[in-house]
């Protein structure tokens, strides 16, 4: 079996990592998501290597993607149930060239063999050389983007739970704003929309890498997502739901009036 | 970039019993790895994945808040992790951007448990360093 496939045709999680099969199925299901490639550890571990084979593979199969590119991690037993690699793995956007996709896929290789990642592995009981596969994406630019739970992760509410910031959702992943916050109800009712304090934003750079910038002041606690938005996203929960099933953690962006599904995942972490 | 330079880990005491053919197998299980400068290398109490040899640029060796020494091009760091992926005991910095090659214990443990020549020769040098260790005076108060 290849270890270089369209992302619509990753389907299994042992060569290629749940995140890309995740994706794959998405695709498959019609789903919203930038195209894409999935790359499987072995082939990974080549490029990581400085094997030129590897490093022209995986150059020509991601030459039909428009624009920069988003390389993130898909390790086999990433997000699995009882371990979350989150934040031991790196992901990075707008990687641009055949030279950046190599050193950004020996750095996710690395970030998957660092200390602080061996470390979590031997805590979790996973002390196995670890498999990185790897998702690269079409980069989008967004004006806002963030998280989505189909379920009250905290109340276990049957109901959205969308926290949203202006440009790349890094901000709102990696915690540096206070995002915007919003409960949809399951008909569509809106039933709270309170303003967050989105002071940055993380936004592409034209030669590449990623730059956090000041928000204009008067729209730091302006409310970045309108009714008909939350009324897009909470439709793409209940698609989300009917291909992965109940309980979703999903990552969105909205570019130029278009919504896309980045990533969805279970919820990892129980409501009280 | 890909494998580690032959002519340092012949200085590396762990390698020492290691014939040219061996060494050689040994740099080609070495990966690039590239920090920019202030970036924590290694850090002293975590848990040890990869030894480094550097290629280029500097970085700072710290034991318990104090500064221990420069590390340059050529030298190389945390060498026991391959053995068992135990704890850092020193703090390594990169003072400038650095450009390393690294092995990591899961890509050394199947090189030496496929070739039992390199496993005796690396126990026969720990069996030296821990002699060695052993016949050393205690450090005077």
């Amino acid at each position: 079996m290849s270890e270089v496939v369209a992302l619509a045709d990753a389907r299994e999680s042992a060569l290629f990592g749940s995140k890309a099969v995740g994706l794959g199925q998405a695709l498959r299901d019609g789903l919203p998501v930038p195209p894409g490639v999935a790359l499987g550890g072995a082939v990974v571990d080549a490029v990581a290597g400085g094997d030129e084979r590897a490093i022209q593979q995986v150059a020509e199969s991601v030459r039909s993607l428009r624009g920069p590119l988003a390389v993130r991690s898909s390790a086999v037993d990433e997000d699995g149930a009882d371990a979350s690699f989150a934040g031991q793995h790196v992901t990075l956007l707008n990687v641009r060239g055949p030279d950046e996709l190599t050193s950004a896929l020996s750095e996710v290789w690395w970030s998957a063999n660092s200390d602080s990642a061996i470390t979590y592995r031997q805590r979790v009981g996973l002390f196995t050389r670890p498999s990185v596969g790897v998702v690269v994406q079409t980069l989008v630019d967004p004006q806002a983007a963030g998280v989505m739970f189909t379920l009250n992760p905290l109340t276990g509410e049957d109901e959205r739970v969308i926290e949203a910031s202006l440009g790349l959702g890094e901000a709102v992943v990696s915690g540096r704003v206070i995002p915007d916050h919003y409960r949809v109800g399951r008909d569509g009712e809106v039933l709270e929309r309170t303003a967050g304090r989105k002071d940055v934003a993380f936004r592409s750079l034209p030669q590449g890498g990623v730059i956090e910038e000041a928000i204009a002041p008067d729209l730091v606690e302006r409310l970045c997502l309108d009714d008909d938005q939350l009324a897009e996203l909470s439709s793409l929960a209940e698609r989300c739901e009917t291909v992965y099933g109940p309980s979703r953690d999903i990552e969105w962006a909205i570019a130029d009036g278009t919504l896309y599904l980045l990533q969805c995942r279970a919820v990892t972490r129980a409501g009280v | 970039m890909s494998g580690a330079p032959i002519a340092v880990l012949e200085r590396v005491p762990l390698f020492a019993e290691l014939d040219e053919s061996e060494l050689e197998r040994v740099a080609n299980v070495f990966k690039e790895r590239r920090f920019p400068a202030g970036e924590t290398v290694i850090q002293q109490g975590s848990g040890a994945a990869a030894f480094f040899v550097i290629d280029s640029g500097e970085a700072t060796v710290v034991v318990d808040g104090v500064e221990q020494r420069t590390l340059k091009a050529g030298d190389y760091f945390g060498e026991m992790a391959l053995i068992d992926a135990g704890t850092r005991t020193a703090t390594v910095t990169a003072s400038s951007d650095l450009v390393c090659a690294g092995v990591t214990f899961w890509d050394f443990q199947p090189l030496v448990e496929e070739n039992g020549t390199i496993g005796w020769k690396l126990l026969q040098t720990l069996i030296e360093i821990y002699r060695s260790e052993r016949q050393r005076p205690p450090a005077s108060e």
